[in-house]
């Protein structure tokens, strides 16, 4: 505790040495945050029309960025058709096993159910004698390992970057985006934000601080030699995305 | 933990006249640079908001380094609460004994490393090292420097000095894999290692980029995926930080984000922006058993007491003015010695390493481009004279009114000939054939007493009164 406050006390005595210059920032911040924040529920009332118009425009905002950072849009698929479009991409990948975490505005049991049908081995956290103990964390990371492709729901999408949030969970580990070569992410066009500092407001301080969140943009890359693009160095090499387009508002 | 030997650190005029030399070097710098450049002038084109988001910033940054204590204060209430154990470092060799200390105890062997400055800056390997552990950079330009037992030379693109070429033999070496100089050959092949060895580690070590006093959250950027790795995996995690690192909100982030990839890499964001808050929690699967975040000063709070240096704290690490700094271009990150070249590093250098950095500030034409391109404008070049200053008054002092007087003198003595057309040219014409022994191609190499300075450590002086040819392009 000491040591501690010892610190405080030097950078305490180093700011005395000359006067703070500006004034707390706070007016920015709010003013920005208040500007760009479109809230989950806005209170004006909005036609359904101008509602799908503003959707639609994101969503199309977002398929252009994601391609421009290497990442492949699937197309926006209504609730129902979301288990054949997985299912029809695990396909054409040839994938063998899947694991999937628990969704947001989705039910992931039926789409694991429905990829179990199609001849693909499904990874669910918890179950296969995966689990939070040891024995569990180290049968799951095992079978994560071996997997061809990860799926899990977005919190929310960020347009003006083609940015998935994907926050973590207890059936929705973060490892589910890292470990397999390929990943789908799954978001509801109805959570996509304009930019980042709407979508940082949105999701909100109480889930930074108790859950582990990642913003993803693209599959993973490295620019270490020569200055040259490569996609795939630790995380994935491909990232698709799906868009779920809810009928109600 | 006693201290590695002391090496005899190079002299810096020595080690940059080497760089300047080095033209195969200096081309493959021009070649990386150059690419680096125009990815941010392209960025910078398509987001007309950059320039007001570098004011909001830097004014972010002001206020906050501007109550900084207060700031550490709740940082460090904010993560404890989270379940993080925090350790605060006076300096480098206490950050060392810590994470030493943690690491022995938790009986870690296998380390991996995200690429973290911080952790250079404390020299933090070579001592797990002699601890008998074993440590594995995972950030690609770290593992290819590590295999070759070099320093990273640019704080962004740890190996910008090595071409393809170059990575391809040392992988055919190291890894026994055939030689290819393709990038996606090697990448693959530093993948499929590096797998395996995230998979067994225990002990994870990172770099933090932001550390949020409101939510006691850690924030993580990066494009590969090896620090979403390091968080993840190991049982232990271990974040080392700057005092300077903090921002006060969760709602300043996205200003910082907005500018700080598009100025480091061009993009506009990284791959991967995470955050961490805390070690594992019930039921999760994820993340580290124990999480510890060591934040040191080493010499900041010094820099926090001299008004001229406060805003040195304020960078981003974003590595562009490396890249657009000319002498940085022509010597390469090693010439300076330190885990901080280039401009930004040859004003923080001095203050974290005392006098064996102490002629870093003198290597620069001032010409500004650092502080053009600063994505919070820091004012390298005046930070610069300003410890050009204090090192001079540090020395023996100069004879002011008798080198006045010499220097008034010679000056005009020159003018009495600039003025005169034709002497000049006929005093131009004499000089350069009394010099002519000592100059080659057009440029001399050696001068007479007190003007020999300007032709030392790699200084090109055109002979005077000669016809040259036209400059050969390096």
């Amino acid at each position: 505790m000491s040591a501690f406050h010892k610190m405080i006390a030097t950078v305490k005595s180093a700011l005395e040495v000359a006067p703070r210059a500006s004034s707390p920032h706070a007016p920015f911040t709010a003013d920005a945050v208040s500007a760009s924040a479109t809230p989950m529920h806005s209170p004006r009332q909005l036609l359904p029309v101008a509602q799908l118009a503003r959707r639609a425009e994101l969503t199309a905002q977002f398929a252009r960025e994601l391609d421009a950072v290497g990442g492949v849009f699937l197309g926006a698929v209504t609730p129902d058709e979301v288990r054949m479009r997985v299912v029809s991409l695990a396909r054409e990948l040839g994938a063998r096993t899947a694991a999937i975490g628990a969704g947001v505005t989705l039910d992931a049991d039926s789409i694991a159910r429905a990829l179990e049908h199609a001849g693909v081995a499904v990874i669910w956290p918890g179950a296969q004698g995966t689990g939070p103990d040891d024995a569990g964390r180290a049968a799951f990371r095992g079978h994560l390992a071996g997997c061809d492709l990860g799926i899990a729901e977005a919190d929310a999408g960020i347009a003006s970057t083609g940015t998935l949030a994907v926050v973590g969970a207890p059936n929705r580990p973060n490892s589910l985006t890292l470990l397999p070569p390929n990943n789908l992410i799954i978001v509801n066009a109805d959570r996509m934000r304009p930019d980042l500092a709407a979508a940082i407001a949105g999701i909100g301080a109480e889930t930074f601080t108790t859950k582990r969140v990642a913003l993803i943009t693209g599959p993973s890359r490295t620019a270490d030699i020569e200055k040259m693009i490569v996609l795939g160095v630790h995380g994935p090499k491909k990232l698709y995305v799906l868009a779920i387009w809810p009928h109600e508002a | 933990m006693a201290a590695a030997k002391p090496v005899p650190i190079p002299d810096f005029l020595e080690t940059s006249r080497k760089g300047v030399a080095d033209a195969d070097l200096r081309r493959k710098l021009e070649n990386s640079t150059g690419r680096h450049l125009d990815h941010v002038a392209h960025m910078r084109a398509e987001f007309p908001g950059y320039d007001g988001e570098r004011d909001v910033a830097r004014s972010i940054k002001e206020d906050a380094i501007g109550r900084l204590d207060e700031l550490l204060i709740e940082l460090k209430k904010k993560l404890e609460a989270n379940g993080c154990s925090v350790f605060v470092a006076a300096d480098a060799a206490e950050a060392r004994d810590y994470i030493l200390k943690v690491a022995t105890t938790a009986g870690a062997k296998r380390v991996v490393k995200g690429k973290s400055m911080t952790t250079e800056e404390i020299d933090l390997n070579p001592a797990l090292e002699q601890a008998g552990m074993k440590v594995v950079e995972t950030d690609l330009g770290e593992y290819i420097v590590q295999l070759r037992r070099e320093r990273p030379s640019h704080i962004i693109t740890p190996a910008i000095h090595l071409s393809k070429e170059d990575i391809g033999r040392l992988f055919a070496d190291q890894l026994g894999i055939p030689y290819s100089a393709e990038p996606e050959v090697l990448t693959a092949a530093a993948r499929e290692r590096l797998r395996s060895i995230f998979l067994d580690a225990d002990l994870g070590i990172t770099g933090v980029n932001f550390a949020i006093a409101e939510t006691g959250t850690l924030v993580l950027i990066e494009n590969e995926g090896n620090g979403r790795f390091s968080s993840t995996l190991p049982e232990t995690f271990i974040a080392v930080m700057g005092i300077e690192k903090v921002i006060p909100k969760l709602a300043d982030l996205s200003h910082f984000l907005e500018i700080l990839a598009r100025t480091g890499t061009g993009q506009k964001l990284t791959t991967y922006t995470n955050f961490i808050s805390g070690p594992r929690r019930d039921g999760e699967m994820d993340g580290p058993r124990a999480m510890h975040v060591v934040i040191m000063d080493n010499g900041r709070s010094a820099m926090l007491a001299d008004p001229v240096m406060r805003e040195a704290l304020y960078c981003l690490r974003c590595g562009a003015c490396l890249n657009v700094c000319p002498v940085y271009r022509r010597i390469g990150g090693h010439a300076y010695n330190s885990p901080y070249p280039g401009p930004i590093g040859s004003i923080v250098s001095p203050n974290l390493f005392g006098s064996a950095a102490a002629k870093l500030p003198f290597a620069s034409t001032l010409c500004g481009a650092c502080r053009d391109i600063c994505p919070v404008k820091i004012d390298i070049p005046r930070i610069l004279l300003h410890l050009r200053a204090k090192e001079n008054a540090a020395e023996p002092p100069i004879k002011w009114p008798r080198d006045a007087r010499r220097a008034r003198a010679g000056v005009r003595r020159f003018a009495s000939m600039a003025r005169y057309p034709r002497t000049f040219r006929l005093i131009s014409r004499i000089g350069g054939l009394m010099l002519r022994p000592f100059s080659r191609d057009g440029y001399l190499k050696w001068m007479p007493g007190a003007f020999k300075n300007w032709t030392r450590y790699g200084r090109d002086f055109p002979a005077p009164g000669i016809r040259r040819k036209p400059a050969d392009k390096v």
